[in-house]
């Protein structure tokens, strides 16, 4: 089975789905230029040589007109995979996701869809606090919209088919240093994690989570770079005699509770990971989930790591201080013991 | 409306405080502004008032215990509000609250195991307001407890005797000779102790003698010395060598904050005879003029110290300055704490702005304060805001001392002892009074030259008093 990046694997289910679909097609800032980087991170890399320019398309400098264009296409029956440079940038046009894409089959009464996928790197990788920042939970609360965060090639590839084949509006996040971004691109400290991905047609279901490592002392959930470092953590607390269970929840929206409950059924610690500031994040949300459905089973108090209140900083020893470590995870398990 | 009993930040240096008592107990009435709770400061006790009218509902902290600046120590409802609670009840003890998680209880209902009787190991929590943590009851504690119930318990036969053979848990009578027993009562050796040593035989005055030096068995048989293994004594626990005494909550901060200043400071003492003949006569003459009124304060030789600095400290800012947090801040008025020794223990009061205030009144701020001081009612705005501190030991017939800082202060002067020597004036032998004025400062922030010139400025004042009336007697320049 053949191996690849993230950033790779996203390329390849970019090219099934447009070969499959004539409807599909990309759109974003220098994307397809001749001689460019295939977008910000080199996921459309070469796309255009094959789909060509009105396919893959190059957009101004413009988030707002990207959403537009992309919201205005899928409610038209197009299957638009639209991108942004930095996740920072879905600021720009909040008011087309959230007011437009999300709500539109709900105003409609359900005879519109807007079928569009949007890509957005996130994480903090030494850029400051406006390219940095893991959007994830923002978007988790507007109804509407579907939140999924890959952090293997082979979810990235299959959550990415999902989404384009899902009839709503669906956001993928992507965290920079996971892509396995080359050359030019290629992220400084990245973990660029290499995974086996079939050449098959297969799609990862929206709303599944997985879980990474069984254990039985503690379940700990995290996403996107934290699931790595929490992984890290795991092999660290097992030379402790602590064995961790790391849950991967894939999609935020809809979130798979049941992985979760089921798992702190059997552990009865929960700790929830994200690179996202601490209040109100997706952690936050689980944490509820959990004290509301799951609290007869807890032995320990929920704990949640996150970033502090802050925005990313700039200065690289205090980025790594912002961006939750192992240690911190080791430490927080060690105090639900 | 609930109000919470929020501890004030009585103090701009301290962000935690020593709980003394509750003037109220849960479920009696108070109202606004009555004195609530009493609290313990550096310096003094001090009584807090209510922040609303109202039925006290909580009251959480505990005497003696440390309570953090605006934390929640207690509820204020109104009458309708009340919950059912006995007027009188002592505020629960925090070591009763049984922290346990949702699954150690769900296991405990199951199991019919007692939480009170479990003993926890879980995760430290803490309650809002307090800062001692608690370990909480989790599951593997009520299935270690849950084990420990099924093992068969040993058989009571067998334990009994083992008990009855333990000397400790007999209590002994005391057989000792009249003599013994005053040598013990004078000294302080407890009688039972040097019994249990002297296994039943009676007890003499050597005995009690031997105790008191600190050998704890002195007559013990040979055989069971070796074949017990040596008793691990700490001095403190000889019989006889001394008693435990409590320390009160001031003492406790007395001495952590003398202990800081000894860490944290780099403290110099300069110290200096100085002939104090005209100001002994500057008073004696001033003493003369004052009514003989009872009432009103006689200056004594700190008053005139507290005039003299206040005409000194200004020329050298330095050492009137404060050093907190890593900035320096000189000030140009005079802000005196004056060091009172009370039977609860040492507090420094202080007399603001010393520059305008004239030799009675200063007089008579001191008196007020000391008195306070004595009666432990001194307000906190009194103990805060020192920019240098006064201590006058010489009535005790002290000559020089090393007085430590008062931090963030950065210099105090010692007051020594005023007595008579023969000295050599203009080649005559003669008596002269002297004093000896010892200064500590923190040669983290002032050098020993600027802090000599200092003591030398004052040195004059003291030898010549009557330069005070110089708006601009030449002095040694001060560190500007």
């Amino acid at each position: 089975m053949p191996k690849m990046s993230i950033a790779e694997a996203i390329r390849q289910g970019i090219r099934e789905e447009m070969r499959r679909d004539a409807r599909v097609f990309c759109l974003g800032e220098d994307i397809g230029i001749q001689g460019g980087f295939g977008g910000a991170f080199t996921v459309t890399l070469g796309l255009s040589e094959e789909f060509g320019h009105e396919r893959i398309l190059d957009t101004p400098i413009s988030e707002a007109a990207i959403a537009g264009l992309a919201i205005g296409s899928a409610v038209c029956g197009m299957r638009p995979i639209a991108d942004v440079q930095y996740g920072d940038f879905l600021f720009e046009m909040m008011d087309q996701l959230a007011n437009q894409a999300a709500k539109l089959r709900y105003m409609s009464g359900g005879t519109l869809s807007v079928p569009m996928v949007m890509r957005a790197p996130v994480g903090a990788t030494g850029r400051g606090s406006q390219h940095a920042q893991s959007l994830e939970a923002f978007f988790t609360h507007v109804p509407g919209l579907k939140v999924v965060c890959p952090a293997t090639a082979y979810d990235a590839k299959g959550l990415l088919k999902a989404a384009v084949r899902d009839d709503d509006p669906v956001l993928i996040f992507e965290h920079k240093l996971l892509y396995g971004s080359k050359g030019a691109r290629s992220e400084k400290g990245a973990l660029s994690p290499i995974g086996e991905v079939p050449d098959e047609d297969y799609i990862v279901p929206i709303g599944v989570g997985a879980v990474r490592r069984t254990g039985k002392d503690v379940t700990i959930v995290a996403n996107l770079l934290m699931l790595y470092r929490s992984l890290a953590a795991a092999e660290t607390l097992a030379q402790k005699g602590i064995e961790a269970e790391v849950i991967d929840p894939r999609t935020l929206v809809p979130l798979d509770k049941n992985l979760i409950l089921d798992s702190v059924r059997k552990t009865g610690r929960l700790l929830i990971v994200e690179e996202d500031n601490l209040t109100n994040g997706w952690v936050a949300e689980v944490a509820a989930l959990m004290a509301d459905e799951g609290f007869a089973w807890l032995d320990a108090p929920i704990k949640r790591v996150a970033a502090p209140d802050v925005p990313p900083p700039f200065a690289p020893p205090l980025e790594r201080a912002y961006v939750p470590d192992e240690q911190r995870i080791v430490d927080a398990v060690l105090s639900m013991l | 409306m609930a109000t919470p009993i929020i501890v004030p930040p009585l103090s701009q240096t301290m962000d935690s405080l020593v709980f003394v008592t509750w003037l109220k107990q849960v479920g009696e009435r108070v109202e606004k502004g009555e004195p609530l709770y009493q609290v313990e400061t550096d310096k003094a006790v001090l009584d807090v008032e209510a922040p609303a009218a109202g039925i006290v509902q909580e009251a959480s902290a505990a005497p003696g215990s440390e309570v953090l600046v605006k934390s929640t120590i207690g509820l204020i409802v109104s009458p309708a509000e009340q919950t059912s609670v006995q007027p009188g009840a002592a505020a629960s003890p925090r070591q009763s609250r049984i922290f346990a998680s949702p699954r150690a209880r769900n296991l405990a209902k199951a199991e019919n195991v007692p939480l009170g009787a479990v003993q926890p190991s879980g995760p430290q929590v803490k309650l809002p307001h307090v800062t001692e943590t608690q370990a909480m009851i989790v599951e593997r504690d009520v299935r270690a407890y849950v084990e420990l119930q099924k093992q068969p318990p040993a058989p009571p036969e067998k334990a009994r005797p083992e008990a009855a053979e333990r000397p400790a848990s007999r209590p002994a009578e005391v057989r000792a000779t009249p003599l013994a027993r005053r040598v013990a009562q004078a000294t302080g050796v407890d009688l039972e102790t040097v019994a249990q040593a002297r296994q039943g035989t009676v007890i003499r005055r050597a005995d009690v003698e031997g105790a008191l030096r600190g050998e704890a068995e002195p007559r013990a048989p040979k055989e069971a010395a070796a074949a017990a293994p040596p008793p691990v004594v700490t001095p403190t626990r000889l019989a006889g060598k001394g008693r435990p005494v409590a320390l009160s909550a001031l003492r406790k901060t007395i001495a952590r904050r003398m202990q800081a200043s000894h860490q944290i400071t780099a403290p110099v003492t300069l110290m200096r005879e100085v002939d104090a003949t005209e100001l002994v006569n500057l008073r004696a003459n001033i003493l003369n003029e004052l009514p003989a009124d009872a009432g009103a304060p006689r200056p004594t030789y700190t008053d005139f110290l507290m005039v003299i600095l206040a005409h000194t400290l200004p020329r050298h800012p330095h050492l009137n300055a404060l050093y907190q947090d890593e900035e320096f801040v000189v000030y140009d008025e005079v802000h005196l704490a004056l060091a009172i020794e009370t039977e609860r223990g040492l507090v420094a009061p202080v007399i603001h702005d010393l520059l305008h205030k004239p030799l009675l009144d200063l007089a008579a701020a001191r008196v007020q304060l000391a008195e306070r001081a004595h009666a432990g009612t001194l307000a906190a705005e009194e103990l805060s805001g020192g920019t240098f501190t006064l201590t006058n030991l010489g009535a005790l017939g002290i000559d020089g001392f090393t007085p430590l800082l008062n931090p963030p202060q950065v210099a105090i002067l010692g007051m020594g002892r005023i007595r008579p020597i023969p000295a050599v004036v203009a080649d005559q032998v003669s008596i002269r009074q002297v004093m000896t004025l010892s200064l500590t400062f923190d040669h983290r922030l002032v050098d020993g030259a600027p802090a000599a010139k200092f003591l030398l400025d004052v040195a004059q004042l003291v030898e010549k008093p009557y330069l005070i009336w110089l708006a601009n007697f030449k002095s040694v320049p001060g560190e500007r």
